[in-house]
């Protein structure tokens, strides 16, 4: 038997895909950060016309400044919530593409286990949330540097790093649907839908004080970027969540795809 | 679960015990309360002569409340090529994913090599070529590559790869998507092959094939066979059954309806008698089955030929064939009921 062959093809199979969201990526943090010193004036201007008391985008008080408005145009949405459901959506293929296109029958006819090629389908997605992490990372620090701005490096680099327990917990939402639904597409948006309600769910929870508590159903309430890079404040416990969420995702996957018929459709 | 009599070492009083191979157990004496631990056997070895290939008792598959199979038992002797023949619905696929572990089986049991699908499958696998009845390939790889990760999860040199490259000729270096469905049956045929398996499990594999290639096909199953490989073959075509296969078993609703030696279940089922007389065909004392088509008479005879022929000479026979029943036959035999 071997092993990290099926994690390996995985990786391979979401390579261009994982090149071209990255390309995005970094063209959408250029593109946010280079346009910071033309609204630095505005920014006040707006802050106090949002009405920032009921703000429900964390850390939009924060604004006017550069981390605060990075955080606002990019981490609070593009980051935590537009690339969560790319990554979703693609851990949401990862056995639903090969049930729907019937490819499982060969895979399974070799000496691997079911456990076993969940687990290393989890893990073939995994370089691509790490390397996204690293080049926007970069793309970040690279274009502040270039617009004279600053950011402490310190809590840029912790943002990133602590947002990869958040996406890995996304893929696994992902790969649970995906090992329910035999549609692809099926199961691309019932895990959109997941991830934006979660999204919603947070932000009325921010927005209505009475209704605080909706915000633990939602993964995003457990890794914040704005305190992290405005304060320098990692929400450990929210990671310790994030870990054990992952692993019972994984678990039941696991479970139910050894107990689930492969039928012929 | 093993069940197992072990002796006390100090007393020798016999204590009973039941676990699973390869589990070890802590044994208290009841007589002598002397403590020890007992290590269960390992599966024992299963010497290949003794052991069916393929073996199922009472296999039962239900989709809810669907019937997919229901109570099969037979067995695939090794090195023999085993006809699995049934029409489309019959139960054929369910058999064949039931087997291999896609499906979860409702009760009854199956071994391959000895080895139950419930609690062995990877294992097994290890042994097992399948050729699925619709056979998906990963369209944006090229055979080669496809090639390569199939064999890189099996871990094997895949020893016969280039011989059946050689046999059957494949653009190994385009993507799997631009290929015909007959490049794409060729590259089933290989990767089920190439790993040198005990058995090779075909779902229906020559539909793909034009019939040269399904000539040069039957060709190799007949070669792999010489080599002690057991070949599992599922059709609906009854003729490539006849050609190439040593039993069949006949599957219909589920169930098992027949399995025999193919010439014996020729034989049993005797000869066919066909006979044109001058005098009116409802005349003719024939037996119960006997049917009158464009005043042709026909029956079936299996032992007594001789009594028929004498019954036939009293009368004017105008014309008379008698020819062998084929499959053909005996399956719309037995499906006629």
């Amino acid at each position: 038997m071997s092993y990290f062959r099926i994690a390996f093809q995985t990786m391979k199979d979401y390579w261009k895909m994982s090149i071209i969201l990255t390309l995005i990526f970094m063209g959408i943090v250029a593109m946010y950060s280079v346009v910071y010193p033309a609204f630095k004036d505005n920014l006040q201007d707006m802050a106090s016309t949002l009405g920032m008391k009921f703000s429900f985008i964390r850390g939009l008080e924060y604004m006017t400044t550069y981390p605060g408005f990075l955080n606002m145009e990019l981490y609070q949405i593009f980051w935590i919530l537009i690339l969560g459901m790319l990554i979703g959506f693609l851990a949401s293929s990862l056995l639903s593409k090969e049930i729907e296109g019937k490819t499982i029958d060969l895979l399974m006819s070799n000496p691997v286990s079911r456990k076993q090629i969940i687990l290393e389908k989890y893990l073939g997605l995994i370089p691509f949330i790490v390397v996204i992490n690293m080049i926007t990372l970069f793309t970040v620090y690279g274009v502040t540097v270039v617009i004279g701005e600053k950011i402490n490096l310190g809590y840029l680099i912790m943002t990133h790093a602590v947002s990869v327990p958040y996406f890995l917990a996304i893929a696994a939402v992902g790969l649970l649907i995906s090992v329910i639904i035999d549609e692809k597409i099926k199961a691309g948006i019932i895990t959109i839908a997941i991830i934006i309600g979660m999204y919603i769910f947070e932000s009325i929870s921010l927005l209505i004080p009475d209704y605080k508590f909706m915000g633990y159903v939602s993964l995003t309430h457990f890794y914040n970027p704005a305190d992290i890079l405005i304060s320098g404040i990692v929400d450990i416990y929210g990671v310790v969540v994030l870990i054990i969420f992952i692993i019972v995702c994984l678990i039941i996957s696991m479970m139910y795809f050894d107990h689930r018929d492969i039928a012929v459709s | 679960m093993i069940t197992q009599t072990v002796t006390c070492p100090s007393c020798k009083t016999r204590i009973t015990v039941q676990g699973n191979p390869g589990e070890r157990i802590y044994i208290t004496c009841p007589q002598c309360f002397i403590k020890g631990t007992f290590i269960f056997p390992e599966e024992k070895l299963i010497t290949k002569t003794t052991v069916n290939a393929i073996e199922t008792q009472n296999l039962t598959k239900f989709y809810g409340k669907n019937k997919g199979i229901e109570n099969l038992t037979f067995s695939v002797k090794k090195g023999e090529i085993f006809g699995f023949l049934g029409p489309n619905g019959s139960g054929k696929t369910t058999t064949i994913r039931t087997l291999l572990g896609l499906l979860k089986p409702t009760s009854g049991e199956a071994y391959i090599f000895g080895r139950s699908i419930r609690d062995d499958i990877v294992e097994i696998k290890k042994n097992i070529g399948y050729i699925p009845g619709d056979l998906n390939l990963y369209g944006h790889l090229t055979g080669k590559q496809f090639l390569d990760y199939f064999i890189s999860l099996r871990d094997t040199n895949a020893t016969l790869l280039d011989e059946l490259l050689h046999v059957f000729e494949i653009p190994s270096d385009r993507t799997i998507k631009e290929y015909s469905k007959g490049m794409k049956q060729k590259l089933g045929i290989i990767q089920a092959f190439m790993n040198d398996p005990e058995i090779v499990i075909m779902d229906e594999p020559t539909s793909g094939l034009d019939p040269l290639l399904q000539q040069s096909f039957y060709e190799f199953l007949k070669k792999e066979k010489t080599k002690g490989r057991t070949i599992f073959f599922s059709s609906h075509v009854l003729s490539e059954i006849d050609k190439i296969c040593d039993r069949v078993a006949i599957i219909r609703d589920g169930s098992l309806v027949a399995l025999e030696d193919i010439e014996t279940l020729k034989r049993k089922s005797g000869k066919i008698i066909k006979a044109k007389i001058k005098e009116n065909s409802e005349t003719f004392p024939g037996p119960e089955d006997m049917k009158i088509k464009d005043n042709w008479i026909q029956f079936v005879v299996s032992d007594n030929i001789d009594q028929w022929i004498k019954k036939l000479a009293k009368f004017t026979i105008l014309d008379l064939e008698i020819s062998e029943f084929n499959l053909e036959d005996i399956f719309i035999h037995y499906y006629e009921e």
